[in-house]
């Protein structure tokens, strides 16, 4: 299976959201990395077929997914960042809810609602009400209706939000199992999630891919860029400050650490260490938000 | 297919609104009834005064004494029976309520001081055969229903405003990206929002039925409108029909009413970006005729009459015309309320199909 993007581009007024993006995306787990507004979630929802590119084409195995239809949407899983549900359904009432919309036969419903239910964890909870959930718990059974018909390709948009440490790795777990001859492409702004599970890194900037390769592949741009440094933890947040850092560390009471990404040597006592997914996602999107 | 429309069923009465809409508009029904049951009044100079069952009693057993069609015998006998036993003050007779049937003779036959006008049956009915009987009851009914079926109306409208504008609550991308999602979905969504107002139209109209049942019995029924007291817009619809047939039509109404409703509920539902907004808009559209200034003698009227209001507030539209074959014009609702319930349906499923994620 193959998922193709040629020169997609949508806009918003004067404001290109999606840039005359080509991509290839064959089976396998892709990261979607960009701060906020570089346009991963458009470039979802283009995919999705739920927003209309602005010019450009999505191509399944060589067909429009616009003219593909019912097929097309019988073979996708969406997660998007906010949805929203029926607060007087039970968990186990909305996923038989979905698996109706998705064409899924009611004896087969049973069976797998139930399954992803206990997949995500939320076996015990299946008769209570929604309402009565949690945020995390919401975002499970978001990502348990996304895999309801074994979709060829899932589509996540920040599925791993509000979810604990458990939860998370219990989703890697999940996605990892689940991945296999599929397409899975999924956003989030918690870089190790995505360098755990993801098999290729698409970053984004400004409605551009910057990046596309695996993790090792694309963090090798910074190689020789990134240092640790230890300096007196007094004057810590002044060089944090000054330089572009990406993490800082406590060492002892009166020395910290800090991981620095710069052309050169920030001080003397640099260390030159080896470039990790989230030093490169810092060195292009220092400050978190695109303008 | 019936497993989506089951969950639409499900989304839409388990809105606490719904429920609130539905329950309100049964409670204000039956009190509507209860009440106009209790404030009956009648007094005959042969049995003597009453309200409540008690008027009832004595407005049926007034109306038995001449009961059949309305001869200028029986109009004598009805001025000389409830001919003032004092002086009225100078009060128009034609004012004095002792009873429903006094009340119909005296609002046709009945000088100032009331006495005999000398007008005949013929000159004032014409040709029709005029049955007479206990109509009262119905009458009441009849008047009840207008009210309670636009209580019904703007229920339908709570009810079935959220059908798609709910779900652009954050619902609708996943929804759209399933495989029935912009299909059999929609299709499911217009096919139970029709059958919600079905069920809610029909529950109003048993209750309405019931009650004047349990209240008035089926005297009347066979019997003219054109007979009414005077408390009654309905002696204004200028044909013979019989309070059965009124209701009948009115009936008829509640569900053209709530379909053409639903029709135009579910577009402004799958063009309006919020429920609140669904709500305001249809509630606007419903009630928007009521500040047209049209009558019922304009020839514009024929269309204007043929919107949803009309069909519930009934008299005007009953009004308008009796067809060749006997009909009233008023049946012209029901092609009226298919058209609505058509181009709802095919527009508001082909919009929120279309509906862009932003």
């Amino acid at each position: 299976m193959e998922l193709k993007t040629i020169g997609l581009t949508k806009k918003f007024g004067s404001k290109t959201a999606v840039d005359h993006l080509d991509l290839t995306l064959t089976n396998g787990v892709y990261g979607l990395l960009g701060a906020n507004g570089a346009g991963k979630t458009t470039l979802m929802r283009l995919l999705c077929d739920i927003q209309e590119p602005t010019s450009g084409q999505i191509l399944l195995d060589g067909k429009e997914i616009a003219g593909l239809g019912e097929a097309y949407r019988d073979c996708l899983g969406y997660l998007p960042q906010q949805f929203g549900y029926y607060p007087e359904f039970s968990a186990l009432d909305f996923l038989l809810y979905i698996s109706a919309l998705k064409g899924l036969g009611e004896s087969t419903a049973q069976t797998k609602s139930r399954e992803l239910l206990e997949a995500v964890g939320l076996s015990k909870e299946g008769r209570r009400r929604i309402r009565t959930f949690s945020g995390g718990m919401k975002q499970r059974l978001g990502i348990a209706q996304a895999m309801l018909n074994d979709p060829h390709i899932l589509i996540l948009d920040e599925p791993t939000a509000g979810l604990d440490p458990k939860e998370r790795v219990r989703f890697r777990n999940l996605i990892s199992a689940f991945s296999k001859d599929r397409i899975v492409i999924l956003s989030t702004h918690i870089v190790s999630d995505v360098e755990f599970i993801a098999e290729e890194i698409v970053m984004m900037k400004s409605g551009r891919v910057i990046h596309f390769g695996n993790p090792q592949e694309i963090t090798s741009e910074i190689e020789g860029q990134v240092w640790e440094c230890t300096v007196p933890a007094a004057s810590a947040e002044r060089y944090a400050a000054a330089y572009n850092t990406s993490n800082l560390r406590n060492i002892s009471e009166n020395q910290t650490v800090l991981r620095i990404i710069a052309d050169r040597p920030p001080m003397e006592n640099a260390v030159r260490v080896q470039p990790t997914l989230e030093d490169l996602y810092l060195y292009y999107f220092k400050g978190g938000y695109e303008k | 297919m019936k497993r989506l429309i089951y969950f639409e069923l499900r989304k839409i009465f388990s809105r606490r609104l719904a429920q609130i809409a539905l329950i309100g508009v049964l409670l204000f029904t039956a009190l509507l009834s209860i009440t106009t049951y209790r404030n009956k009044y009648a007094y005959d100079p042969y049995i003597g005064q009453g309200s409540g069952k008690a008027a009832v009693e004595i407005d049926k057993a007034a109306a038995a004494r001449y009961e059949g069609v309305l001869t200028d015998e029986t109009v004598r006998k009805m001025m000389s029976d409830f001919a003032p036993a004092s002086d009225l003050h100078g009060m128009n007779a034609v004012y004095l309520y002792q009873n429903a049937t006094q009340s119909a003779a005296f609002a046709r036959f009945a000088n100032q001081d009331g006495s005999w006008n000398g007008q005949t049956v013929s000159d004032v009915f014409g040709d029709e055969e005029i049955r007479i009987g206990y109509v009262d009851g119905w009458l009441s009914t009849s008047q009840n229903m207008a009210r309670s079926f636009v209580a019904l109306a703007l229920a339908v409208i709570v009810m079935t405003a959220p059908v798609f504008s709910g779900e652009y609550e954050g619902v609708d991308n996943i929804i759209l990206t399933s495989r029935y999602g912009r299909t059999r979905c929609t299709a499911a969504k217009v096919t139970a929002g029709v059958f919600a107002a079905i069920f809610a139209t029909a529950l109003t109209v048993a209750l309405n039925l019931i009650l004047a049942l349990l209240f008035y019995g089926t005297e009347g029924l066979d019997c003219s409108i054109l007979f009414a007291s005077i408390d009654y817009v309905e002696g204004f619809i200028p044909f013979n029909i019989t309070c059965g047939a009124l209701v009948s039509y009115q009936v008829l109404l509640a569900f053209t009413c709530t379909l053409s409703t639903v029709g135009a509920t579910l577009l402004v539902s799958a063009m309006s970006k919020n429920q609140a907004v669904a709500f305001v808009v249809s509630m606007a559209v419903f009630l928007f005729p009521a500040l047209v200034p049209i009558t019922e003698a304009s020839p514009l009227f024929r269309l204007v009459g043929l919107l949803p209001l009309y069909h519930v507030l009934a008299v005007a539209l009953l009004s308008v015309e009796q067809m060749g074959n006997g009909l009233l014009y008023a049946v012209w609702a029901v092609p009226a309320a298919l058209f609505f319930l058509g181009v709802g349906a095919v527009f508001s499923r082909r919009i929120f199909a279309r509906h862009q994620i932003v």
